[in-house]
């Protein structure tokens, strides 16, 4: 079980998911094995830390950032990442004049490859329900403050497109390499609820 | 239906089902074109939102020729259809409401954001 209380699923949900899984697995409707593959796939393997190389690769290279605006599936793909609930991807690029934040009213489409599995808020009726109608309400209680001339786009995911959001690079970053970028990049500065961490000022 | 064994997780994660077709249907909308979204209330499967109903907006990206889930959820038939992104002003969809709490007085500026929603062609009319 996860550490983290505030993405924990509630105790009655657990229980529920243990008897389901028993009885599937009685039935043979399930392989144990295949479970813990895909278990263990999105909790060690695949998470916002694909999104994050993409985003500092995005910071570095130019020209990957225009690949990446423009055919975000395919650049994504060029670092490794690909597949369920990431095949038609979007990437929107946050800049001093716009933030994009993502949402899915409908039900909790999310771009795995990049983010991994959404958190349990992202799920939440309360935030579907509340960022397609006040956004910067929403974004301040993530602690996000913007300007009243900096344009909001709030994106719903009601198709197959899945949106990663580039946010800006953080000044003071220049001397940082592409690796060290990557640590600055939250999952939430990608879902468009956060900015990326400032960094660690150096003592000279 | 088969069951999916531990050595088929990782290829078939990384394989994906994309809903795109390989079929080319003409777009009856460009880039540009301001749309107004059906009212409809239908029994089954939709991936038009009540709150996007009857809303005007303006076509931003073809997203190319999908499968149509309305129908595939009605009867599992892949019928392809052309998806667009369609921008609308908050204004637009939610009134004059203010998005901050504290600034409800009528007369405000509306706030500055724009929802973009994905949205099939049939969902859409000419304006």
């Amino acid at each position: 079980m996860s550490k983290h209380h505030h993405n924990a699923p509630l105790p009655d949900t657990v229980l529920r998911v243990k008897a389901l899984e028993s009885l599937l697995i009685e039935k043979g409707l399930v392989d144990p094995e295949a479970l813990d593959e895909l278990i263990d796939t999105y909790e060690t393997k695949v998470g916002p830390r694909n999104g994050a190389a993409v985003v500092a690769r995005a910071w570095c290279d130019d020209n990957y950032k225009q690949r990446l605006l423009t055919d975000a599936s395919a650049a994504i793909g060029e670092l490794g990442f690909s597949g369920r609930q990431g095949e038609d991807m979007v990437v929107l690029e946050n800049t001093p004049d716009v933030h994009n934040m993502v949402v899915c009213t409908l039900c909790s489409c999310y771009p795995w490859p990049v983010l991994g599995l959404p958190p349990v808020w992202y799920k939440s009726a309360p935030y579907r329900a509340r960022a397609v109608i006040e956004p910067r309400a929403v974004l301040a209680e993530f602690g996000v403050t913007l300007d009243d001339d900096v344009e909001i786009r709030v994106w719903d995911s009601t198709a197959e497109i899945r949106y990663l959001v580039l946010p800006m690079r953080p000044t003071g970053s220049d001397d940082l390499d592409e690796h060290a970028l990557s640590g600055l990049v939250t999952r939430d500065s990608m879902i468009g609820v956060g900015l990326p961490q400032a960094p660690v000022q150096q003592n000279r | 239906m088969p069951v999916l064994t531990a050595k088929q997780v990782e290829p078939e994660l990384r394989r994906g089902s994309s809903t795109r077709m390989a079929v080319d249907v003409d777009p009856r909308f460009r880039v540009g074109d301001e749309v107004i979204t059906r009212k409809m209330n239908p029994r089954g499967h939709t991936r038009l939102p009540r709150y996007a109903r009857g809303r005007r907006g303006i076509v931003v990206r073809d997203h190319g020729v999908f499968i149509f889930p309305d129908r595939h959820a009605a009867d599992g038939l892949k019928t392809p259809q052309r998806l667009y992104s369609v921008r609308f002003s908050h204004h637009e969809l939610w009134g004059p409401n203010h998005d901050r709490p504290d600034v409800t007085r009528a007369g405000f500026p509306p706030i500055n954001a724009s929802i973009f929603l994905d949205l099939f062609d049939e969902y859409l009319e000419s304006l």
